[in-house]
C-alpha cells in the first residue's frame, strides 16, 4: 500500500480544502496522472499518484479543509512479476 | 532563487477566445513540465465571458444563464482557483505557464510575484496608487479592484494567472460578485482623461514579470 498524503505548499499554507477527486474509489491510477485538485487561496494544485494501482481508500473528501501532511488516500501498488518469477516459486 | 538566465518566452496572441487559450495552456503546460519549453508567457484579450472555478459558488453568478447567453457572454467552468469573474474587451489578461520548481515551489510567494508584476508599473509610470491587501488576493487602486489573480498547478507548472481592466465595460462585472466578494471593480482608464493604450501596459508589465521572476524575455510584438 502507498500511501497518498497532502504536498507542502508553500511558508505559511497550512491548509488545503480538497476540490475534486478525478478518480473514485475502486479505479486504477497510473503513476503521475491527475488523483485530486486541492485549492488553497486562489489556486489550485493537482496531486499526481505516486504509483500505478488501484485507489483503494479515499481519507479526505470534496470539501473537506485538510492540513499539510495529512493522508489523502491509499493506493495499493501493481505488482510486476518478473519472468520467470512464478516458476522459480513453484518449483 | 531563480537562475538569472532562464529565457522566458513571450507570446501575444491577440484576441482569442477562452477555451482556445485554455487550451493551449494546457499543451503548454505538459511542454513546460517535461522541459520541452521554456517558461511561457501568454499575452492576451478575450470575447465577453464569465469564468468560475469548481468551489464556485453559483449564488455570485447574479443573473440568469439565459440572461448572459442572450448578452453573447460565455460561461465557461475552469480548473483555477478562485470563484467567478469576468473577461472581455478592454481587459489584459497573463497566463504564465512557469515551472515552479526553479521559481521556489511556493504558491502564495507567487502569486504575492504576480501582484507586484502588475503594482509596481501601475504606480512607476502611472503614478497610481496601486496595492495589495493584506488577505486577499488581486490589485487595488484607492477602493477599487482592477486586477485579478487566479492560477492552477500541475506537476509544479503553473497557468492560468492574472487579468488587469484597462478600459472595461463596469456593467458586465455587475452580472457577478467577482470574486465572492463585494467590491468595486474599475479599469485603469477611468482614472485617467486621456486612454491608455492596452498594449503599452502590456509592455510594462511583461517587462516587469521578467525583472520580478528573473526571466529574461524573448518573443515579439503583435497589433491587438
Amino acid at each position: 500500500m502507498v500511501k497518498v498524503y497532502l504536498p507542502e505548499l508553500g511558508e505559511g499554507i497550512t491548509k488545503a480544502t480538497i476540490s475534486y477527486w478525478y478518480v473514485e474509489e475502486g479505479a486504477t491510477v497510473t503513476e503521475g496522472s491527475e488523483l485530486v485538485e486541492v485549492s488553497t487561496d486562489k489556486a489550485t494544485f493537482n496531486v499526481p499518484a505516486p504509483c500505478s494501482g488501484s485507489l483503494k481508500g479515499i481519507t479526505a473528501h470534496e470539501g473537506d479543509v485538510v492540513e499539510i501532511g495529512s493522508l489523502l488516500a491509499v493506493i495499493e501498488e501493481d505488482t510486476v512479476t518478473e519472468p520467470g518469477e512464478e516458476e522459480a516459486e513453484g518449483a | 532563487m531563480a537562475d538569472q538566465d532562464l529565457p522566458l518566452r513571450v507570446l501575444n496572441l491577440g484576441t482569442i477566445p477562452y477555451a482556445e487559450a485554455f487550451d493551449l495552456q494546457k499543451k503548454l503546460v505538459e511542454d513546460v513540465a517535461c522541459g520541452a519549453s521554456a517558461n511561457t508567457l501568454l499575452v492576451c484579450q478575450h470575447p465577453a465571458v464569465i469564468t468560475y472555478g469548481r468551489r464556485c459558488s453559483h449564488a455570485h453568478i447574479l443573473v440568469p444563464k439565459e440572461e448572459i447567453i442572450r448578452r453573447g457572454i460565455e460561461l465557461y467552468q475552469t480548473d483555477r482557483g478562485g470563484d467567478v469573474t469576468y473577461h472581455g474587451p478592454g481587459q489584459a489578461v497573463f497566463y504564465p505557464i512557469f515551472d515552479l520548481k526553479k521559481l521556489g515551489q511556493d504558491l502564495h510567494h507567487y502569486m504575492r510575484m504576480l501582484e507586484e508584476a502588475i503594482v509596481t508599473p501601475l504606480r512607476e509610470h502611472f503614478g497610481l496608487n496601486a496595492y495589495r491587501k493584506k488577505g486577499l488576493t488581486g490589485v487595488w487602486v484607492g477602493p477599487y479592484k482592477v486586477g485579478f489573480i487566479g492560477i492552477a498547478v500541475k506537476k509544479w507548472v503553473a497557468y492560468h494567472g492574472m487579468s488587469l481592466n484597462v478600459g472595461v465595460d463596469p456593467a458586465s462585472f455587475s452580472l457577478i460578485r467577482p470574486c465572492g466578494l463585494d467590491v468595486k471593480v474599475a479599469s485603469i482608464n477611468d482614472f485617467f482623461s486621456d486612454e491608455v493604450r492596452l498594449e503599452t501596459i502590456c509592455d510594462m508589465i511583461v517587462q516587469r514579470m521578467a525583472h520580478v521572476f528573473q526571466l529574461e524575455a524573448t518573443g515579439g510584438s503583435r497589433q491587438w
